[in-house]
């Protein structure tokens, strides 16, 4: 067999060590018989088994060697007792706990995410709510027999004694469902009846009688006659829109009397614009207020509604059973009188406390009595409103007027304005400012009639140039804030404020600076000032200066109305060369200029040539240049280097910084791998 | 792996010392085979062994199927036991100086040392396979197992040890026969 021979090592050791199968054992036992080679390597490999087990077995561990493991095991890792984080582990590692605790995540994830929804807690006690109020109405009718017999009985018996549960009828009812509960049929709710009966109890004695009243299902007599019991003040509050105040008083009167009431107090008031504004009080008999309502609501636009009543009930039997046992106090005080004791005092003493009672009793009498009127007529308090009651009367046009003037002399112009002042024009504020740099100027508030007010401005308008004038138109209702075709519209008186400054003060429309060279200064600058004297024009500043090269300048500012500017100009041209002209203008947005006379500035600078002769020509100057420029390319090309470096630097820095932590790390694992 | 064993492990992992005293008894003989197979030197395999459990133990978390933990056992003990051959193989002191000198004291010793020697000569590998085998008598899949080798691979490993063995002690043994 050629497989076992060419792996008869493999085969031998195997075998040796038990670990053939039948199969091989077979194969290799018959391989044996056939092979003399092989054979004699089973015969030494058996042998050096033998041995090798010999040999080995005196270098196997002891008997206590596991012993010797888990003591020195334990040795160099002492037990750590008490430890909470292993506590901790522990329990984590039960399957209960983890499930509790992805219960509890889940739980707190959904309660997170109800908390950013903003779905609160309140739905779900509403469904219980509506649920549990669903189930109580089913027992509900099952005790309502016995309930309607206590009814009855407080019905049928003597009001005064059933008192106790008159005065309280939601009690009432909570009570019989709570002792007729038990008696119910199906015994397997019953606890649960209970328990809702309890719910149900503790609601209704909660909350007011109108709930006790919904929960109560049925029959009509029982409603009815709880309704007949109770002391119940109605009253409704009606907001209309009518169109005719007094169609609609008469209308309400009708009705009134149709449904068995009366008008008690009707009062109206006039507006401004002509319109009634008024309110209507009637009485009508409680049980056809709806309908009344119904009726009046047809009048006109409905505002507003209110129907609101009040349980007077348990109020009026307290003072009712106060009044009974007043009475029955007068009566003995009445009959001990009439026992006719000796002592005076005590019959004094008695004749004192019937006083007393009887004051009580009238006082009681009296509060019955008008809690009777309030309960046999309801109240409707009706609130009526012609149409348009918004409507203006009349509009009044506003006018306020701003006007800014430029003037030479502020002064006078300020007199001239004051002076203007007449009956139909009335100065209210005037005011002169001059400050201690000498600038002048002043303000005048005025009012002008109306029909006074065109011809008063214009007047003011040509006193001095007009910077600006503004005028802004108000319309002011009255009498109402709504919009009116046929109000009549009024002139009010027109408000002027006038700002006076000096013409000095007046920013240039535009400003201009040349220069002018020339060879004689004094005389062309006598020359420019009388050119502009020509053109109407001043001239604010002038300077003359000479440098140390010889040169002389003079410097010359001028104003001139804009119409005479270009004029000015040209003639400028016979004075000399000029020279870097530049114009600028200001554009004052929103503002009406008055162009011809708004003032130019000129700035002129008249100036000789120096008749000095430059240095910058020769060899040491040329050399001097040159050396100038070299030292200046070495220090350009210095600070090109410290840009580059500034450049490479951060680069070259952060490049060992990586280069040296690699390396570290690349050392530090060789070592570990050592 | 029956599921004890599997829980046992999983606690061990989770840090019961119970289960890793457990792990301990049925292992450390194992592990000590294969340190001795490396060291070839009762005391320094013991405390091989003792070192690779304490190590073990604190790095037990990196196991992370329990099924391997004590192949992984036994690769610790390994290149722990490989750690002090390599520490041991820059002491200059040899077995060779001190063999001469107490030697030729009588058949049997020569040939135990002549094994020792046969059995130094042969690969880390094989010579772990085979103090497994012959210490504890571990069959050839639990080796396997335990040495991470593929299956069937030991029967070629033994095989190629006894043989080479065979080849260096054969004039001993026909002097036995």
């Amino acid at each position: 067999m050629p497989i076992v021979h060419n792996e008869i090592d493999n085969y031998l050791a195997a075998d040796l060590h038990n670990q053939l199968s039948d199969e091989e054992r077979q194969e290799l036992h018959a391989h044996l018989v056939e092979c003399a080679d092989c054979r004699r390597l089973h015969q030494e490999t058996k042998i050096m088994n033998k041995a090798l087990e010999e040999t080995l077995a005196t270098e196997k561990p002891d008997t206590a060697f596991e012993q010797r493991m888990l003591a020195g095991f334990h040795n160099r890792i002492p037990q750590r007792s008490g430890s909470i984080a292993k506590l901790i582990v522990d329990l984590m590692r039960l399957r209960v706990t983890q499930i509790t605790a992805v219960a509890a995540m889940l739980l707190a994830l959904v309660q997170v995410g109800r908390i950013i929804t903003g779905e609160g807690t309140t739905m779900p006690r509403n469904r219980e709510y509506a649920a549990e109020e669903q189930f109580a109405a089913q027992p509900a009718q099952l005790p309502l027999p016995s309930s309607n017999d206590v009814g009855a009985l407080s019905k049928s018996g003597d009001r005064r004694d059933n008192e106790t549960d008159q005065l309280a009828p939601g009690k009432t009812f909570a009570r019989s469902q709570v002792t007729a509960a038990p008696a119910a049929p199906q015994t397997d709710a019953k606890d649960k009846k209970q328990e809702r009966a309890e719910v149900e109890r503790t609601r209704v004695t909660g909350s007011n009688v109108s709930t006790a009243e919904k929960v109560e299902p049925n029959p009509v007599e029982a409603q009815a006659s709880a309704l007949a019991n109770r002391k119940l003040i109605r009253n409704a509050q009606v907001e209309l829109e009518i169109v005719s105040f007094d169609a609609a008083v008469q209308k309400i009167t009708a009705f009134a009397n149709e449904e068995r009431g009366y008008v008690a107090t009707t009062n109206s008031e006039k507006q401004a614009n002509g319109k009634l504004r008024g309110t209507v009080v009637v009485k009508v008999v409680p049980e056809n207020l709806d309908r009344f309502v119904q009726k009046i609501r047809d009048l006109g636009e409905l505002k507003n509604q209110t129907l609101g009543t009040e349980d007077i009930t348990k109020a009026y039997f307290d003072t009712d059973s106060r009044l009974k046992n007043a009475r029955v106090m007068e009566q003995r005080l009445i009959d001990m009188l009439k026992k006719k004791s000796d002592d005076i005092n005590d019959l004094l003493q008695v004749e004192r406390e019937l006083g007393r009672v009887r004051e009580q009793i009238e006082q009681m009498q009296g509060e019955l009595k008008y809690w009777d009127s309030q309960v046999q007529f309801a109240t409707v308090t009706i609130q009526l409103t012609e149409k348009d009651m918004e409507v203006p009367a009349a509009f009044l046009l506003k006018e306020r007027a701003q006007l800014a003037l430029y003037a030479p002399e502020v002064e006078k112009v300020y007199d001239e304005i004051k002076a203007l002042a007449s009956p139909k024009v009335q100065i209210t504020n005037a005011q002169l400012d001059r400050d201690n740099t000498g600038r002048v100027s002043a303000r005048v508030s005025m009012l002008i009639a109306p029909e006074e007010s065109d011809a008063q401005i214009a007047r003011v308008k040509t006193m001095g140039r007009i910077e600006n004038f503004q005028v802004q138109t108000e319309r002011v209702a009255q009498g109402g804030a709504g919009m009116s075709e046929n109000a009549k519209t009024k002139r009010d008186k027109v408000e002027l404020n006038i700002t006076i400054s000096r013409e000095e003060q007046e920013q240039a429309f535009q400003q201009t600076s040349l220069r002018i060279r020339t060879s004689a200064i004094d005389e062309k600058t006598k020359e420019l000032r009388s050119l502009t004297e020509k053109q109407n024009g001043r001239v604010r500043s002038s300077s003359f200066s000479r440098d140390p090269d010889g040169r002389e300048f003079a410097n010359v500012s001028l104003r001139v109305p804009m119409k005479n500017y270009s004029a000015l100009m040209q003639s400028i041209d016979v004075l000399g060369k000029v020279e870097n002209v530049s114009v600028q203008r200001q554009d004052r947005t929103g503002v009406q200029v008055d162009e011809a006379n708004a003032p130019a500035d000129l700035s002129i600078q008249v100036y000789t040539q120096g008749n000095i002769v430059s240095q910058e020509t020769g060899l040491f100057a040329t050399l001097r240049r040159t050396l100038g420029q070299s030292a200046g390319a070495i220090m350009w090309s210095l600070r090109m280097i410290g840009v580059a470096i500034a450049f490479l630097a951060p680069w070259a820095i952060a490049l060992a910084a990586i280069i040296w932590v690699t390396r570290r790390i690349m050392r530090a694992r060789t070592g570990r791998g050592d | 792996m029956d599921a004890n064993e599997r829980e046992m492990y999983q606690a061990a992992i989770h840090g019961d010392r119970e289960a890793f005293g457990m792990i301990i008894r049925r292992h450390s003989r194992a592990l000590f085979a294969i340190a001795y197979g490396i060291l070839q030197s009762r005391e320094e395999a013991e405390d091989a062994v003792q070192d690779a459990l304490v190590k073990a133990w604190k790095s037990r978390w990196r196991v992370r199927d329990p099924e391997k933990f004590p192949a992984w056992l036994c690769m610790i003990a390994r290149h722990r036991a490989r750690d002090v051959f390599r520490r041991r193989r820059t002491v200059p002191i040899s077995y060779e100086i001190t063999e001469p000198v107490e030697s030729e004291a009588t058949d049997t010793t020569a040939l135990n040392r002549q094994l020792h020697f046969a059995l130094a000569a042969l690969p880390e590998l094989h010579r772990s396979a085979l103090t497994l085998r012959y210490f504890e008598e571990v069959d050839y899949q639990s080796i396997e197992k335990l040495l991470g080798l593929s299956n069937g691979a030991l029967r070629g490993i033994l095989g190629r040890a006894l043989a080479s063995m065979r080849k260096e002690l054969r004039p001993a043994l026909a002097s036995l026969e």
